[in-house]
């Protein structure tokens, strides 16, 4: 369709002026009449609207083409990042994600668009103007072709220095990008050290360096059209002395030398918008490698051909079986050996850093171990298909995120969100009725971004809230008791023991009041776990158990004397 | 939000930003000139070598051969000098607008650090990052070539212009009527090029938002099987988003055609009366050599009016990105430092709070008619339920907010009348969600004051306990961490920021806001026995839920719904059997 365009709009462009001559020289003669002019016109006009029909299509499509292209590479990304794994957002930075996802990917949405464009036009443009001069005269054809050698040549190691730099000024971006975010995100943080003047500082030397990066682009892109049109009047030169001499020496006529002269001048505007072409190219082949980098990426924790999609069920006990784990190099957990049978509640306690939250985090599968297995139900979790395993854990992490959408959303982001009933036992159980009454808006309150509208309490509860609300078979909750009051806390356990009862919890506390509540307790110190048993056996034997209540005892003991 | 500013204040705005440069501005555009008149001029010679060297017979081989050599010689000097100062012109167009884009993009990220935090409350971090990533780009591509080259091109226009009106004023009297209804199109067009980047901005703001917030929350999407879902709203902004992008392309491809359109029309009108005065009476108006030439202008005439209208679906972009930009400039600080403000008056004085009112919307109150104050030097514990506004206390004396009614003093200072950062920058606060930068260790704890040597980093981390775990790391203290340092648990992270707060010695006033909820008891007695080393003379105020924390607080303060139930020491409440002996049972089961 679009070649049809292309071939409908060059041949009446071709058409167009040859009908004007024949008015002109009817015009001259005075052959012409004027009916006949009349007929010159109105054939000029309706050429003209044929021609701006096509012409009109033949930006739409490649145009319209390249936005779908976006749109399709776009969804295709995002979806590629849904599957993604824990360890790759840990590390990558959501600026050069983002900056990827949108100024490359406009980048080669533009140099497919543009370079569909015009590439095509000029292209066909291109052959046709040499295939004629080939035919008129083969020998000045090919003075004029042995022109184009070198600076194809030449072309070729600009534009190679013109990626190198390209790729350095996509990566900047991403830098800036990446600062932007972190200076955003962290403006709390930013504005309570008073550092906006360092931050100004930082950005403004990441900002100089982004435009020395795009001028050392310039630089080498700005090289190609006067280059190339220099060549290009270079090779008129050419043609003219060569041609002229042979004409003073009388062997061709002048009518060949001006002919040419004409192909020669037909062939200069697409040969200078090649090169714009080319550098635009260029430019979406390096963007276009940092958005295959991201769809190079694969998950580690995925479904894999060990996958038994025939599971839908899990009979939830969890079983960590010389469970060990490392990572960059650093052994974070080892020989961990625990059985959690259905129903049972564990609560997990242990020094700041010793992996609690690690040891759960497995559980969910956020992350495989890289020694043992962990099983659920007697089934290693590798087998069983992700979106069933999540399906069942409810989890609250340690560290709350929320999205910025109304409470309810929020609450019921595992569930559906019309069971307004569910949403609303969730909430009362997370002891947060009470403060959602308060609110002008009740559940339909939208958030902040990460809930930062809330108090750190708030936030806490309602992602216990949005665990809770999926009736989970697993229930994981890691410290998610630290921002709230001791009258809360109480509040809460003392609902949550129902809901735990039902269901195997992995509870993670540093406190003992919350830690009695459970069947089991394991402590855990440097990746080990040193001691399990319930409440009143650790109390009894020494280690970190009976150290911490003698602490928290004491505290009480020193309060109380005052 | 604000209604969008005016098209000709923008430009002229943007143009304001162009103003330091116009020296160099004039240089660039003397040098297209100059390069335009060359590059014109090539044509000419190439006539005339024509013309004297293969036409003319007459002359004989030699003389001709001789011209030949000569005429080629100058064709190729200018070309030269002509193409090189193209090249050079090129760079320095691009320098300019460089520098606009960097003075433009430097100002927008200063102006959004300058707000008040409420605004940042409400703002996706995404939109933001738009504002100074895409939609500066937008501008970028206009105000590179945009500017200089509109200007040539309306030079060219004009040449053409009184070229054609000497050949023929009638024939430019036809051409004359034509106009108007071809820029009414124009206009037209332009302004629903206009409208569709509008949208465009918009809806990529609102994909990136989208994107920003679910790229960190990912593993809570997975976690709660929302992947599908997340995939389905953010196809929903996507295909908005394609879809304002359809709309732009079809203003867009129409652009051309309609100038095209123009142009034929314009010869085929002026061809059908050019013949008509010809043949009706071939005399006086015009001759037919007159017609032929202005048959060949009109292609001239529409070049650079094609350009022009190239220049102009980019200057809708830019307008529509100009229009995001200075939306945010415009925005007003609500929260202004004072004209004159005290700098560097002593914090270490008594804070007061005097019957403050304050809500974060509206007239939902979260403070409730607020008194109390801290003697310099002593230690204030605030205790209360979750959401009782204990966070929003610390946030007041910052002046991260204003209050509504009352007033918020330090020595007697109204906070308002303060410099928002010579107090803050005073304060040592460490907040309820610790957040990290990513870089190394030592710069999050040093904050990059360059004050600060690495003992100072080590004693501050060995004070809170933080300094086995970050040895423990291959490259301690310039381990780089990842975004919001992810990777650190979220106990070593309270550290971390503690350690943070302590190094930088804060002058005089401590605000801790459950500083150490994540971490283990020992760890926490140790972090609280060096803080009471430290807020020993210092005024400080701590936010705790455990009550054992607060043991060496002076006074502590209880809150419910953001009213002040009591006040005292520990003991005196405890006497008065109210709310503070209630909760202190409870912790002892
Ligand atoms: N992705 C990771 N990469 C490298 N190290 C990690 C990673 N995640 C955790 N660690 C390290 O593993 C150790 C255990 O971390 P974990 O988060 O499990 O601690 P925790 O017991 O939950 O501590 P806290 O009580 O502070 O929450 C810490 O030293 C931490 O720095
Ligand atoms: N930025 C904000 N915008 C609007 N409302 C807010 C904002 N921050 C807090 N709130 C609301 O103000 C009230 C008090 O919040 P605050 O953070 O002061 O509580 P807190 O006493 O610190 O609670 P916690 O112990 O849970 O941290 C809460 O109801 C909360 O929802
Ligand atoms: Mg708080």
């Amino acid at each position: 369709m679009t070649i049809l365009c292309v071939l409908v709009t060059v041949g009446i462009n071709l058409i167009m002026p040859y009908i004007l001559r024949l008015a002109i020289d009817g015009l001259s003669d005075g052959t012409l009449e004027r009916a006949d002019l009349w007929q010159y016109v109105g054939i000029y006009i309706l050429l003209a609207a044929i021609s701006v029909w096509f012409a009109r299509k033949l930006r739409w499509y490649p145009l319209k083409l390249s936005h779908r292209v976006e749109y399709d590479l776009r969804r295709d990304l995002f979806a590629h990042m849904t599957r993604l794994d824990q360890e790759f957002f840990r590390t990558e930075r959501t600026g050069d994600l983002m900056t990827r996802m949108s100024s490359d990917l406009t980048i080669v949405r533009d140099s497919i668009g543009q370079g569909l464009l015009q590439g095509l036009r000029t292209l066909f443009a291109l052959v046709m103007a040499s295939a004629v001069m080939v035919w008129i005269n083969l020998k000045l054809a090919l003075l004029i072709f042995s022109l184009y050698l070198p600076i194809i040549l030449f072309f070729f190691i600009i534009l190679t220095i013109m990626r190198n730099r390209q790729k350095a000024l996509q990566e900047h971006l991403s830098d800036v990008s990446n600062f932007a975010q972190e200076s955003f995100a962290g403006i709390h943080c930013i504005k309570g050290f008073a550092l906006e003047k360092r931050r100004n500082g930082l950005f403004e030397a990441l900002n100089r360096g982004l435009i020395r990066k795009t001028l050392r682009v310039q630089t080498t892109r700005q090289v190609l059209w006067p280059l190339m049109a220099f060549w290009f009047t270079l090779g008129v030169m050419l043609l003219l002395y060569n041609g002229g001499k042979q004409v003073i020496a009388g062997t061709i006529t002048v009518g060949v030398v001006v002919q040419f002269l004409q192909y020669l001048l037909y062939m200069q505007w697409p040969l200078l918008a090649m090169s714009w072409v080319l550098s635009l190219a260029q430019r979406g082949k390096v963007s276009w490698k940092r958005i295959k980098e991201l769809f190079e990426r694969q998950p580690t924790i995925t479904d894999s051909q060990e996958t038994d999609f025939g599971i839908t069920d899990l009979d939830a006990s969890i079983e960590w079986k010389d469970v060990s784990l490392e990572i960059d190099g650093m052994q974070l957990l080892s020989d961990i050996n625990l059985k959690v049978p259905a129903g049972r509640t564990i609560g997990i306690t242990g020094p700041t850093g010793s992996g609690k939250t690690l040891l759960v985090s497995l559980a969910a599968r956020l992350m495989d171990p890289t020694g043992g297995s962990v099983r659920i139900g007697n089934t290693p979790l590798r087998t069983i298909p992700l979106d069933q395993l999540r399906h069942h854990i409810g989890m609250a992490a340690q560290e709350s995120v929320l999205f910025s959408q109304t409470l309810e959303h929020n609450i019921g982001f595992g569930i559906d969100i019309d069971d307004k009933e569910q949403i609303r036992w969730a909430a009362d159980i997370a002891h947060l009725s009470g403060d959602i009454e308060t609110f002008p808006e009740q559940y339909q309150t939208i958030l902040g971004e990460r809930g930062v509208t809330l108090s750190g309490g708030q936030r806490q509860r309602t992602a216990i809230g949005r665990a809770v609300a999926r009736r989970p078979k697993l229930l994981i909750l890691d410290d998610v008791l630290s921002a709230v009051d001791t009258q809360t806390e109480a509040a809460i356990m003392g609902k949550l023991q129902p809901v735990m009862q039902d269901r195997t919890c992995l509870f993670v506390s540093h406190r003992i009041s919350t830690l009695r509540y459970t069947d089991e307790i394991v402590v855990i110190e440097e990746g080990h776990i040193t001691q399990r048993g319930t409440h009143d056996e650790l109390i009894a034997q020494p280690g970190y158990y009976a150290e911490l209540d003698t602490m928290q005892q004491l505290e009480q003991q020193m309060e109380a004397g005052e | 939000m604000n209604a969008p500013p005016k098209k000709r204040g923008l430009a002229g705005r943007l143009l304001r930003y162009a103003m330091p440069y116009w020296k160099a501005l004039l240089v660039s555009l003397g040098l297209i000139l100059v390069v335009s008149a060359s590059i014109n001029y090539l044509p000419v010679l190439i006539k005339q070598l024509i013309d004297q060297c293969l036409l003319d017979s007459s002359t004989s081989a030699e003389l001709r051969l001789d011209r030949l050599g000569r005429i080629g010689l100058l064709y190729l000097s200018i070309a030269v000098v002509g193409y090189s100062l193209r090249y050079v012109q090129g760079i320095l167009t691009a320098w300019i607008g460089q520098r606009i884009i960097y003075d433009l993009r430097g100002a927008v990220f200063k102006k959004a650090l300058r707000m008040q935090q409420a605004w940042f409350d409400r703002m996706p971090v995404g939109t933001l990052m738009t504002r100074v990533t895409s939609d500066i780009e937008r501008l970028e591509n206009f105000v590179t070539e945009g500017v200089v080259g509109t200007v040539a091109d309306l030079f060219m226009l004009l040449g053409i212009m009184s070229y054609m009106i000497v050949i023929s004023p009638h024939l430019f009297g036809v051409l004359f009527l034509l106009l108007p209804p071809l820029f009414a199109l124009l206009v037209l067009v332009n302004r629903r090029l206009r409208s569709a980047n509008r949208k465009i901005r918009k809806r990529q703001s609102l994909l990136n938002a989208l994107l920003q917030e679910d790229l960190t929350g990912m593993t809570t999407i997975q976690l709660f099987n929302r992947e599908t879902h997340a995939r389905q709203q953010f196809d929903e902004r996507s295909t908005s988003l394609r879809s304002a992008h359809y709309e732009e392309v079809r203003w867009f491809s129409a652009y051309f055609p309609v100038i095209e359109t123009g142009q034929a029309l314009s010869i085929a009108i002026i061809l059908g009366a050019g013949g008509f005065w010809l043949l009706g009476r071939g005399d006086a108006v015009l001759t037919l050599g007159a017609l032929i030439a202005f048959l060949a202008y009109i292609r001239d005439f529409f070049r650079p009016l094609g350009s022009l209208s190239d220049k102009a679906g980019a200057f809708q972009v830019a307008m529509a990105s100009a229009e995001r930009i200075f939306e945010l400039m415009d925005t007003p600080e609500l929260l202004p430092d004072p004209e004159q403000a005290e700098l560097g008056k002593p914090l270490n004085d008594t804070i007061a709070f005097e019957d403050v009112w304050f809500a974060y919307d509206n007239e939902n109150w979260v403070i409730k008619e607020l008194s109390f104050s801290v003697e310099p030097g002593q230690a204030l514990a605030v205790v209360g339920a979750t959401g009782a506004g204990k966070s929003t206390i610390v946030n007041l004396i910052g002046r991260f907010y204003d209050v509504q009614r009352g007033r918020v003093s330090i020595g007697g200072t109204d906070v308002r009348d303060f410099n928002k950062a010579d107090l803050r920058g005073r304060i040592g606060y460490v907040f309820q969600e610790p957040f990290l930068f990513a870089g190394t260790i030592a710069d999050n704890i040093s904050l990059l004051n360059p004050d600060l040597t690495r003992d100072d980093l080590i004693r501050a981390a060995q004070a809170v306990n933080a300094h086995p775990f970050i040895s423990a790391l291959p490259y301690g203290y310039d381990t780089i961490l990842n975004e919001r340092g992810e990777g650190l648990s979220l106990g070593q992270k309270q550290l971390m920021v503690m350690a943070r707060t302590l190094a930088q010695d804060p002058e005089l006033l401590f605000v801790l806001d459950e500083a150490t909820a994540s971490v283990d008891t020992a760890t926490e007695q140790l972090v609280q026995d060096a803080l009471s080393k430290l807020m020993h003379n210092r005024t400080s105020i701590v936010i705790a839920h455990r009550l054992s924390t607060i043991r060496n607080a002076d006074c502590i303060l209880v809150m419910r719904h953001g009213e002040l139930v009591d006040a005292g020491t520990h003991g005196e409440l405890m006497a008065r059997d109210g709310y503070y002996r209630h909760l202190y049972e409870l912790l002892k089961h």
